[in-house]
């Protein structure tokens, strides 16, 4: 994105909140698009001990997309988009570490050279969208090129909110509104602690934390299973700041970034974007909080 | 005395698995050695592997200044598969003997495992042995367990647990229903590292972050060794929530500062819908049902 346009969207950010916008360092990291690979006997059981081969990770995503639904795929742990990652292992830290939700990534080599694109999630490869035309001409092994921007944004007048992987771009296109010295943020849906799954082994820099798809049951109660890719979602009663956890008045504000799995403790990927205590961070439910209009991807809103 | 479970015991293969004493590790520069508690604090304490020789199975699981302490000795092996055929066969309650170096000719038992990050087996050797023991020491389990099944209760699956232990349970059996004693009952949002990650094999662990809650629950007095049963969990396949499912395991490894990282707790069986209950049996551990010595 052009200088010029960044100033802008800077100018648009809601004028109640002053972000650290100005201090952020911007700087380029890249990685390939990956080969989708099964290991040998690579079965996935279901939670009954059936088990079953699906796609969903790595490659060029064709027929999934942010803002369409998380549920109910062909698929496992679907990635929405192109999954790209880095051979050097330090290289692909520095990719995963420095990327946030919202960087614009360019294609640097191939049929589609200049095509520009957003990053919509962290899995265990960063997940960019492109236009379907442009993933037409694409291929495995085209590199990657990320603008990062984000890592170390904070609000200057709200820091007890710790932000994770937010670009400012995805900063001003929450929706976020102060309430006296309380900010809140429109979200999806809420999901309960007691289903929140793998990934609390991690830090919380890294990846997301799977919720727990396997009471099929509680999905339809609660209406979970409607979840879409790109949905932004809120807990309660959990820690994000330094791994995830259960503590009692704490928020965590997080976004569908991969699709539902059939295996045990695995689900749709929730990666975290804020976190604070209750008194401090709030959201409300809107069942259009999803970044497929308010970032562009499929056209604005 | 032993419980009266009907099992397929007279089909089970008892096979051996080696595997030598872990050494602990850090990650090398420029890494930093600390490790984060779940407030952010850097730390840098004693953790998983080698041998310990101040904390054994049946000591206290919390307030040590350490992070997930394995009991006794940690034992894997070099190769990825070996070290897979290592932590899935061993079962808790299985003799393990000393191989190798001053403690060789020693018995000891299979009292944990370790998940991701670490994939270790837990071996009590009584204390004074491990005194004569040295890091890279070669320790052979008799593995006798997988496949193990309860004739009567199909739908309860058993997850790497010895016939020994299983006879030793506390136990109230009718028909289609079977509940084991354990210490304590902890409910699905204290359920943490583990969770999405393999069951056969391996360790899952409670939280521990919300100190308020645990002491609360009355969870913060656990042992290493003691039985618990995971509400609302199902441990079939992978570690994950399913209401009304239960899991039974054993506290294998002390609590830690990190976010997820409570004691580790070694799976015993589990049913997907209310075939397997539990009830409170304060202080139900496996140094008495195994009769652990030294």
């Amino acid at each position: 994105m052009a200088q010029t346009e960044r100033t802008n969207l800077w100018e648009h950010m809601n004028d109640e909140l002053r972000w650290n916008v100005d201090n952020l360092v911007e700087m380029a990291v890249t990685g390939k698009v990956s080969q989708p690979a099964v290991r040998r006997g690579g079965y996935t059981p279901w939670p009954d001990g059936v088990g079953v081969m699906l796609p969903g990770m790595s490659g060029i995503i064709y027929s999934a997309r942010v803002g369409d639904r998380a549920f109910g795929w062909a698929g496992d742990h679907v990635e929405p988009g192109v999954s790209i990652a880095h051979t050097d292992e330090r290289a692909d830290f520095a990719l995963h570490y420095l990327t946030c939700i919202g960087n614009e990534a360019e294609v640097m080599t191939g049929f589609a050279r200049g095509a520009k694109g957003i990053v919509t999630g962290e899995h265990a490869r960063i997940l960019v969208d492109f236009a379907p035309e442009v993933l037409e001409d694409m291929t495995i092994g085209d590199t990657i090129q990320i603008r990062t921007v984000g890592r170390g944004i904070r609000l200057e007048d709200h820091p007890g909110i710790e932000f994770k992987k937010t670009s400012p771009a995805l900063a001003n296109a929450l929706g976020l509104r102060a309430d006296g010295g309380r900010i809140h943020c429109p979200v999806a849906m809420e999901l309960p602690p007691r289903i929140m799954g793998s990934g609390a082994e991690l830090n919380a820099e890294f990846v997301d934390q799977d919720l727990m798809s396997g009471d099929r049951a509680l999905m339809a109660e609660l209406g979970i299973d409607q979840m879409r890719l790109g949905d932004l979602i809120g807990i309660r009663n959990v820690d994000h700041r330094f791994g995830r956890s259960y503590r009692d008045g704490w928020v965590a504000i997080c976004i569908c970034i991969h699709g539902d799995s059939v295996m045990t403790g695995h689900g749709p990927g929730i990666l975290t974007l804020m976190t604070g205590p209750a008194d401090l961070l709030e959201f409300d439910v809107d069942p259009a909080a999803n970044i497929a209009h308010t970032l562009g991807i499929r056209g604005q809103a | 005395m032993n419980n009266e479970l009907a099992t397929n015991l007279d089909d089970l293969i008892a096979v051996s698995v080696a595997g030598h004493i872990a050494h602990p590790g850090f990650p090398g520069l420029p890494a930093e050695p600390y490790r984060l508690t779940s407030d952010g604090t850097p730390f840098l304490l004693p953790t998983y592997g080698g041998i310990v020789y101040n904390v054994s199975v049946g000591d206290r699981a919390f307030g040590w200044a350490a992070d997930c302490i394995h009991p006794g000795v940690s034992i894997l092996q070099a190769d990825d598969n070996q070290n897979r055929g290592l932590n899935v066969f061993a079962c808790i309650g299985n003799r393990a003997k000393v191989m190798t170096g001053g403690a060789a000719g020693t018995t000891g038992v299979v009292t944990g495992k370790s998940g991701r990050f670490s994939e270790q087996v837990i071996v009590h050797i009584p204390l004074e042995a491990r005194t004569q023991m040295a890091v890279g020491d070669q320790v052979l389990v008799r593995a006798e367990g997988i496949g193990l099944e309860l004739t009567d209760h199909p739908d309860v699956t058993l997850k790497g647990i010895s016939p020994q232990l299983l006879a030793a349970l506390p136990v109230q059996e009718r028909e289609g229903h079977v509940a084991f004693g354990v210490s304590a009952h902890i409910p699905p949002h204290l359920i943490g590292a583990g969770l999405g990650l393999t069951s056969q094999g391996g360790s899952v662990h409670m939280q521990s972050t919300d100190r308020a809650l645990l002491a609360e629950l009355g969870l913060d007095d656990l042992r290493l060794g003691d039985l618990v049963a995971l509400e609302d969990t199902d441990s079939r396949y992978n570690h994950g929530y399913l209401r009304g499912a239960r899991a039974i395991g054993v506290v294998c490894a002390t609590d830690g500062p990190r976010a997820g990282y409570g004691p580790g707790i070694a799976i015993l069986m589990t049913a997907p819908g209310g075939q397997l209950g539990s009830f409170e049996d304060t202080g139900t551990n496996i140094v008495d049902l195994l009769d652990v010595t030294g």
